[in-house]
């Protein structure tokens, strides 16, 4: 029976490094170790260019290798044929195999020495099993299929953005046995991911921001690629993202303005699946473990799926139509006036970042909503506010494509929850939300500095 | 290019190459794919410049029928925990039945390079199922490397280890 790639991925993840057997133009083999083999489809393998060596002069003189790789939990060994097509030095396939050797290389010690240079694409024109002993499997942790089909089940009956992001989150936990996650969002103006959603951290880091090609996450977004390391990689670690952050964006230094990235300090396994709804980019699902290769091609290709069908409902959700006008108004009366000491609110126009009293909030999108609501209560004492609306209010001026408003009011809720202050944001049905206040409030408006 | 007279390994080199380190050996035929095969174990000669690396002959009959007809052979010896690595390469490559001892001598390579692996962290069984073999499944490829390479991960792999050296 012929031996297909897609079944002996696991042969693939580096756990036993492979070999490279080349010849040059005379017949002469040459024998080398290779740290990295990327699985590319059914047909196609990629292997880490990293230095000119004897492997790469007889590639390009000779473009056939043969490859042995053994599976390490039941220790089957194969000899794959291969013939080399083509070198890629960028893009989704580089940026992937980039980041995993990063991990691989801090894994053994070769930090500073494995740099990729380029992605060589091979064909596989044969796999063969070499006659040996091999030892009984353990049975599967899980099936991941059955997962992905209970998590889409789950998330098919979410009505909301909040609920949706909560079930993705549930689902990793109780289908996957994933226990620490983020969902992060794309704000396309700024260039910049949000987290909107996480489980299994001690800080929720709902409002952090990650750029784009920063950390395993940005490079996943930038690249609309899974990415996924099995070992901790400093390069790809936040507090490397952060700080390369920080240093691009160094106007923002003046303002503590940040929201810390939550994140595993001794991660060992991470995973960014970008979420897409067609061509486009929706957000990353961020997954990640204290155990060493902890996710898997298999793991990899559930959560793609996952991804997919969250990017779908994201999609569909955003553009499900507003409550039919005339139902009943989410009517509180506008309450008496809060008693107690006026809470400063100051707002910067230049980012729209909001501090309550002396402590930072939120900036951005979601800043200019809150201050619009504030503005509005003080004003008018109005509590009661619907999506629609804010959609058309020029204050605001949400992005025209995807304004993900429903996300934006999901993190200012969290933000002002996890702030613990008195100001509360709560749904009153789809479309509409009540602003609850429970201090006088003292409004500041900074103008953009010229 | 190969050196016109026979490499001589010195002390150090041949005991390295007798531990327990990973042993794999390539071949190919002229305008051929190439082969490879791992080995389970190696002697030195006493002069040392023959390398007499063995093989169980079902896993390697692709690479022994290349050793056969061309005559070459590149083998790799590389050390787990250093990442210390070194081929040979010879075109004199001759298939020889075992030595008495062999069988011992195998038994005792996999040991070794089973128990270097367990102190990495790793499963030595997983190695001892892929080195398993039969007794009477033993051969040995003797040759005389003609050139040697360091090729430790970094900016030296690919040296070449000079004569005697």
């Amino acid at each position: 029976m012929r031996i297909r790639l897609d079944a002996i991925r696991d042969c693939l993840e580096g756990a036993i490094p492979g070999q490279i057997a080349t010849a040059d133009a005379e017949g002469v083999p040459n024998l080398a170790y290779l740290s990295q083999v990327q699985y590319v489809d059914a047909g196609h393998v990629a292997l880490s260019y990293q230095f000119f060596n004897t492997t790469r002069r007889n590639i390009l003189a000779n473009p056939v290798a043969r490859v042995a790789l053994i599976d390490p939990v039941c220790a089957a060994h194969y000899r794959l044929s291969l013939q080399y097509l083509r070198t890629e030095e960028a893009g989704p396939l580089f940026e992937k195999m980039k980041a995993k050797l990063a991990g691989i290389a801090s894994h053994t010690g070769m930090a500073g020495v494995f740099r990729l240079l380029g992605a060589d694409i091979y064909r596989v024109l044969d796999i063969e099993r070499v006659p040996g002993r091999t030892l009984p499997v353990p049975a599967a942790r899980r099936n991941l299929i059955a997962a992905l089909r209970a998590s889409a089940e789950t998330l098919c009956e979410c009505a909301d953005l909040d609920s949706l992001l909560a079930q993705t989150l549930n689902c990793l936990e109780m289908q996957f046995d994933i226990h620490h996650a983020m969902v992060l969002l794309l704000d396309a103006r700024a260039g910049r991911l949000y987290t909107v959603a996480s489980r299994g951290y001690p800080v929720s880091g709902v409002g952090a921001e990650i750029g784009l090609g920063d950390g395993i996450i940005g490079v996943a977004a930038r690249e609309r690629t899974p990415i996924r390391i099995g070992h901790f990689a400093a390069e790809y670690s936040y507090g490397r993202a952060v700080r390369d952050s920080l240093a691009r964006n160094g106007l923002d230094a003046g303002l503590e303005t940040e929201i810390p990235l939550p994140g595993l300090p001794d991660s060992r396994s991470q995973l960014a699946v970008p979420i897409r709804a067609g061509h486009q980019l929706l957000g990353v699902l961020y997954v990640e473990s204290p155990l060493d290769l902890r996710f898997g091609y298999d793991d990899e290709d559930a959560l793609v799926a996952l991804a997919g069908g969250l990017g779908a409902a994201i999609q569909l959700l955003q553009h499900a139509p507003p409550e039919a006008p005339g139902s009943p108004a989410p009517a509180a009366p506008p309450g008496a006036t809060p008693a107690g000491p006026p809470l400063r609110v100051r707002h910067y126009a230049e980012n729209h970042s909001v501090f309550l009293g002396p402590d930072y909030l939120i900036k951005g999108v979601a800043g200019a909503i809150l201050w619009v609501l504030l503005s509005d209560f003080v004003a008018h004492g109005r509590t009661a506010f619907s999506n629609r609306e804010l959609r058309l209010d020029h204050r605001i001026r949400l992005p025209e494509l995807s304004d993900n408003l429903e996300a934006r009011l999901i993190l200012l809720a969290r933000r002002l929850i996890e702030r613990q202050a008195p100001i509360h944001i709560e749904k009153t049905g789809r479309g509409c939300f009540e602003l609850r206040v429970e201090r006088p409030l003292e409004l500041l408006e900074l103008p953009p500095a010229d | 290019m190969d050196a016109p007279f026979p490499l001589v390994l010195d002390a150090a080199q041949a005991a390295f190459v007798c531990g327990g380190v990973s042993i794999s050996a390539a071949s190919c035929r002229r305008g051929g794919l190439p082969n490879l095969a791992r080995a389970t174990g190696c002697r030195v000669g006493a002069d040392r410049r023959t390398l007499n690396v063995l093989f169980a002959s079902a896993a390697a009959a692709a690479l022994l029928e290349d050793v056969r007809c061309s005559g070459r052979i590149a083998v790799t010896f590389s050390e787990p925990p250093t990442h210390r690595t070194v081929q040979f390469k010879g075109s004199d490559a001759r298939i020889l039945p075992p030595e008495p001892d062999d069988g011992a001598l195998a038994a005792a390579y996999v040991d070794a390079f089973a128990s270097a692996l367990t102190q990495l962290g790793y499963s030595g069984e997983v190695i001892r199922a892929v080195l398993a073999s039969e007794a009477d499944e033993l051969v040995a490829v003797s040759f005389t490397p003609s050139a040697g390479f360091s090729q430790t991960p970094g900016p030296n792999a690919g040296t070449a280890l000079g004569a005697g050296r």
